[in-house]
């Protein structure tokens, strides 16, 4: 049916899966522009952040819990494997890298499915921001309304610290000349390690803000993934900007498509990003820096 | 002792061997000169100083002390700053973000009035990106990142390179500045008349080996050394 | 694969995997194995044969492979269950070739990008195929149910029939499938293709550069990955009667690689074995142990610490092993720099006037032929640097003529748009009269014209030998052939193209050394003889006695003194006293122009090259 309502409603599920895309692929993307590494495991980082909050809630029932502690959780997650794992292999071929970050995102997936078992599971949000809202011209689920709001405050959170901040300022320069920061004194070498455990946080946040729109199983992390990387392809590796634009445009191809036919919202998706291949292979907003 | 002494240095570039046990020697408030053709050795010479590039052998003393082999960040901490010749200044920054970055670890920071005032262009330009500066701009921001570190010894690599004459100018008087007022220098340039009216002494690197050393005076005094070694 | 040569080209691995396949059914149930997962393993076998050439041999991740694999398992399929075909290799091949259609039609965009980019996209793409599967082609597809019934081959051999069944008989046809694939990869791989294909994992700038059209053979290779995957697929439908969806999940590609990171990468094997271990493991954790889904957890920790550790897998860990014992036996290898003609030529004393000998003045300029190389009014602007300003240069047939200039003088940039590395922004360059402007390195070098490079680009896994089969291929061969089933060897002229090439670089003692166990002035030797290999009329020299120490020096100097008779050579280079040696005339550069041109004599004797070299020593 198409109608008026059901366009707009359609169009704010855009909005609010363009807008988790774009936080995911931000942490995807900072952490390839930094230290250079694709992370496979991103999408097992988004799937244990809703673990990590379910758990916190199931202790305390409380959501605001529940999120802060899937984003630390996850952050320090992230932090451990960079420091484990990761930073053994800046110096190792892209597909070396790509290889090690695609199996530890197999052990996490498979850690969770042996600790919580394949069931999904859920996480209910406050009772202010549960419910539907009419917003006059049409009627919508007050919690989408608010991850809109929530990730669209994470989104600032972290242009703020990106842009706003010493640490910002370090980690800006290093995607750009991380040699030359190494020679002014700074210890690249931490900041690689905030930025992985920033960018894996940024994941794992994304994951438990999802948990109550869509239920948590520990394969909801592969999809997640795969929908980033066009996010990032569209809108150019190592743009923060880029992975904000591409997410809103990927969101929206999404959902819109799905209005007419859902078949077909991975194909229109992928034609997309082919298109921006042909016609702009750096994405849209992409740097040359990197590569 | 000497501030800055190196022994034997060996330094590669994957496996192409391009210096072969470089000697220096840097007293505290002088000013040492490293001249000799395009490819001889004198930017590797001082990026292994800085750590940038790995020394496979020998010493580099800084106060006593060897850091050879240490990472540059370590080095920059330890008073050594270089100016590359590529400048590297942070395009996505703004003039005075790229400055405040480098201060970070510095253990006694330049205030940025103190900048400003040697730069009263970059004072101008302090909310411009990297990318928007002119070369001469540029090369003044590189120089500004070293010395707002305040460093016990700066690395000048080809500062006049490329540059039109009138900012060659300017930034001779900075030179000259830092020069009176007692700062440590070690220069690469290719501009050997600038060179020799900044140094006090010099070394002549060829083919990755140092091969005369002496004060620029008697340099200047034998034009047939600056001749087989420079010349064609 | 540690010592591959031109000559690789035995029948007893065919010989030793047909035994095996042949004995496996009677030694491996006793281990636990069923005909089912052997029957399994064989398919991802095959199935990884085809990665193995995209991954191990040329270097290209894809995270894709399993959108080919449920192409050719569903066209197969559908052939079979709703076409009313009965012949099943019919169905089979048939499969194969869709896939491989499939497979050019994807490698065109995936191939546009490489590295991250590429296995991203590989990715992406093989999730649309799972969707495009799951609905819009349910009709064909069978959507989430699959296709069910897929028959058995049976075979009419005049006096018998044999119906292939699930159980041994299964195991004996995929045996033969499996030998058939690993045949014909061992094939491919020992062909003027395969060394193509190493080298582009290896080097693609280089392989490129001497004459290679890499992107036509990126996407052959994509192509036959994807056929293999094809076939691989069609043989799961038959196997399992059953074609089922998952076959086109990411999960599917991801297996993939894990075993074949598992089993060893570049053996063309590891997927085998990999898959060997995968099935086992999951069998025998989930049965015997009872540990449910920690199968598949154990596995990942075990890929994880493969690629942190031995990055080779457990084939390339044995060989390793294997190699360590024997090389305990025998300890010296050949040391470096030993050469007879060098033994009694002393160093010079701290690299001051590196070439040893006085050498005379060279020859009164010989009266040279006709202009082979000529550029008209060139230009390079990088955003507002004027590079190379108006540069008109020519050189004539037979001449070997240096190029100088001080820091800055846009020395590289100029023989960077002699080579077509970068294309000028404004006029012409002319090389036996025809414009080559804008031809790209592949095409010039398929023309005669080719450079040494300052830092060396070598194929670093291959022997010395390889590394000049692969350049004498590109000469030998054009930029692009299928000739998949022929052996290196009989590549017309190319075994005397390399050792006419080994004896001019004098690398023959090293011919079968990897380059990775070569001292430096011998690699900068190979890169000389890299560019030699491709036989051209006209070759540049940038920078050919970088980062040499002063003996190095003088015994490069000698080569090129020695290559030079009936070249035309071109060469850059720092050390001055090198050049005034060995060039008849000399060109300089000065910011972006050409200073001056002359014989050494006369550039030494020029006031303004002293000036521009000395840079202003009179000024204030």
């Amino acid at each position: 049916m198409l109608t008026w309502a059901n366009l707009v409603s359609q169009m704010f599920n855009g909005l609010v899966l363009g807008a988790l895309l774009a936080l995911i692929s931000s942490g995807l993307t900072i952490i390839y522009g930094t230290l250079g590494v694709l992370n496979l495991a991103h999408g097992a980082l988004f799937m244990l952040g809703g673990y990590a909050g379910w758990l916190t809630f199931d202790y305390t029932g409380s959501y605001i819990a529940a999120v802060a502690g899937g984003a630390l959780f996850v952050l320090l997650v992230g932090i451990v494997i960079e420091r484990g794992i990761i930073r053994f292999f800046y110096d190792r071929p892209h597909e070396d890298q790509i290889l090690v970050t695609f199996g530890i995102g197999i052990v996490i997936v498979e850690l969770v499915r042996l600790s919580f078992g394949s069931l999904s599971l859920s996480v209910t949000p406050p009772s202010l921001i549960s419910g539907i809202t009419n917003l006059g011209f049409v009627i919508y689920p007050t919690y989408r309304l608010a991850v809109v709001a929530i990730v669209a405050v994470a989104l600032l959170a972290l242009y703020l610290v990106l842009y706003r901040t010493r640490l910002g300022m370090i980690v800006r320069a290093g995607i750009e000349d991380a040699g030359m920061v190494d020679a002014l004194g700074i210890n690249v070498y931490r900041v690689f390690m905030v930025v992985f455990g920033i960018g894996a946080m940024a994941a794992g946040f994304a994951g438990i803000v999802n948990a109550p729109v869509a239920p948590i199983t520990p394969d909801v992390g592969t999809e997640i993934l795969v929908q980033t990387f066009v996010v990032v392809v569209i809108g150019g590796v190592g743009s923060f900007p880029g992975a904000i634009l591409g997410g809103l445009i990927a969101g929206e191809i999404l959902s819109l498509t799905s209005m007419i036919n859902p078949a077909y919202s991975q194909v229109m998706l992928f034609a997309v990003m082919t298109l921006v291949l042909v016609v702009s292979p750096h994405g849209l907003l992409g740097v040359r820096g990197r590569q | 002792m000497s501030l800055l002494e190196v022994t034997g240095l060996n330094s590669y570039y994957g496996d192409s061997h391009i210096l072969f046990d470089i000697d220096l020697r840097v007293e505290a408030n002088e000013v040492v000169a490293l001249i000799g053709r395009n490819g001889a050795g004198k930017s590797t010479t001082l990026k292994s100083l800085m750590g940038m590039v790995q020394p496979r052998s020998g010493e580099i003393r800084l106060e006593g002390e060897n850091v050879a082999g240490r990472k540059a960040h370590v080095i920059a901490r330890r008073g050594i700053q270089l100016v590359p010749e590529e400048r590297r200044v942070f395009g996505s920054l703004d003039v005075e973000e790229n400055i405040v970055l480098a201060r970070l670890t510095a253990s006694s920071a330049w205030p940025l009035e103190r900048i400003y005032e040697i730069f009263p262009r970059l004072a101008e330009r302090r909310s411009s990106r990297g990318t928007d500066l002119s070369g001469g701009e540029q090369q003044m921001l590189a120089i500004a990142r070293a010395l707002v570190r305040d460093p016990k010894i700066v690395l000048l690599d080809e500062p006049f390179e490329g540059l039109a004459p009138v900012i060659v100018q300017d930034l001779m008087r900075v030179c000259r500045r830092l020069v009176e007022e007692g700062q440590t220098i070690v220069l690469v340039e290719q501009n050997i008349a600038a060179t020799l009216s900044l140094a006090d002494r010099a070394y002549v690197i060829n083919n990755g080996h140092v091969v005369h050393e002496d004060t620029t005076s008697a340099i200047r005094a034998q034009p047939e050394i600056l001749r087989r070694y420079l010349g064609v | 694969m540690a010592r591959r040569t031109i000559a690789s080209r035995a029948w007893w691995p065919d010989v030793v995997t047909a035994l095996g396949l042949f004995v496996a059914p009677y030694v491996l149930p006793a281990l636990g194995f069923s005909p089912d997962t052997m029957s399994r393993i064989l398919i991802f076998g095959l199935f990884g044969i085809g990665f193995d050439l995209l991954f191990g041999f040329t270097g290209m991740l894809s995270f894709g492979q399993s959108a080919f694999f449920g192409t050719g398992g569903f066209a197969a399929a559908y052939l079979l269950t709703q076409t009313g075909m009965t012949s099943v290799i019919l169905a089979l091949v048939i499969g194969t070739v869709v896939a491989a259609i499939v497979g050019v039609g994807v490698g065109l965009i995936a191939l546009r990008r490489t590295g991250i980019y590429f296995a991203m996209i590989t990715v992406a793409i093989a999730e649309v195929f799972y969707f495009l599967d799951m609905s819009p082609l349910s009709a064909f597809t069978g959507g989430e149910n699959g296709l069910p019934g897929v028959p058995s081959p049976t075979f009419y051999l005049g006096f018998a029939t044999i119906h292939i069944e699930a159980g041994w008989s299964m195991y004996a046809f995929l045996a033969v499938c499996f030998l058939i694939g690993m045949v014909l990869a061992r094939r491919i791989i020992a062909s003027p293709v395969g060394l193509v294909l190493v080298a582009i994992r290896d080097n693609q700038l280089r392989a490129a550069a001497v004459g290679h059209h890499v992107d036509r053979y990126k996407l052959l290779v994509f192509t036959i990955a994807a056929a293999y995957a094809g076939m691989a697929g069609g043989l799961l439908g038959v196997l399992q009667s059953y074609m089922p969806p998952d076959a086109f999940a990411f999960d599917t590609s991801g297996q993939l690689v894990m075993q074949t990171v598992i089993g060893g990468l570049g053996t063309l094997f590891g997927p085998l074995v990999g898959a060997a271990v995968w099935l086992y493991l999951r069998d025998f954790l989930q049965s015997t142990l009872a540990l449910g889904a920690a199968w598949k957890l154990a596995l990942g920790i075990v890929f994880v610490l493969l690629v942190c550790f031995l990055r080779r897998g457990i084939i390339g860990g044995f060989a390793d092993l294997a190699g360590y014992f024997r090389s305990r036996g025998s300890s010296a290898a050949p040391d470096g720099e030993r050469e007879p003609e060098s033994a009694g030529m002393a160093p010079t004393s701290a690299g001051a006037a590196a070439v040893g000998e006085p050498v005379p003045e060279p020859a009164e300029p010989i009266e040279h032929g006709d202009p082979i190389l000529r550029t008209e009014n060139i230009s390079k602007r990088y955003g507002g640097l004027l590079a190379n300003d108006s540069i008109d240069f020519t050189v004539r047939e037979g001449e070997l003529r240096g190029i100088i200039g001080p820091n800055g003088a846009g020395k590289s940039t100029f023989f960077k748009m002699l080579t077509c590395e970068v294309a000028p922004s404004s006029g012409r360059i002319l090389f036996h009269d025809q414009d080559i402007t804008g031809f790209g390195v592949t095409r010039v070098a398929q023309l005669g014209l080719t450079k040494s490079y300052q830092v060396n680009q070598l194929f670093n896994r291959l022997t010395v030998r390889d590394n000049l089969a692969i350049a004498a291929a590109a000469e030998r061969r054009g930029p692009f052939r299928m000739d998949l089933l022929r052996s290196v060897r009989r590549v017309d002229g190319l075994q005397a193209r390399v050792d006419e090439t080994l004896g001019l670089v004098n690398l023959a003692h090293r011919a079968d050394a990897l380059v990775s166990e070569l001292a430096y002035g011998e690699k900068r030797r190979l890169e000389i003889g890299l560019a030699l290999a491709t036989a051209p009329s006209l070759l540049l020299l940038d920078e050919p006695l970088a980062g040499m120490s002063p003996q190095e020096r003088v015994e490069t100097i000698r080569l090129l003194r020695s290559i030079r008779k009936g070249r035309t050579m071109v060469v850059i280079d720092h050390d001055m006293d090198a050049i005034f040696n060995l060039a008849e005339r000399i060109t300089v550069l000065q910011e972006g122009r050409v200073l001056v041109e002359g014989t050494p004599q006369e550039i030494r004797d020029n006031t303004a090259v002293q000036e521009a070299y000395l840079g202003g020593m009179e000024e204030a």
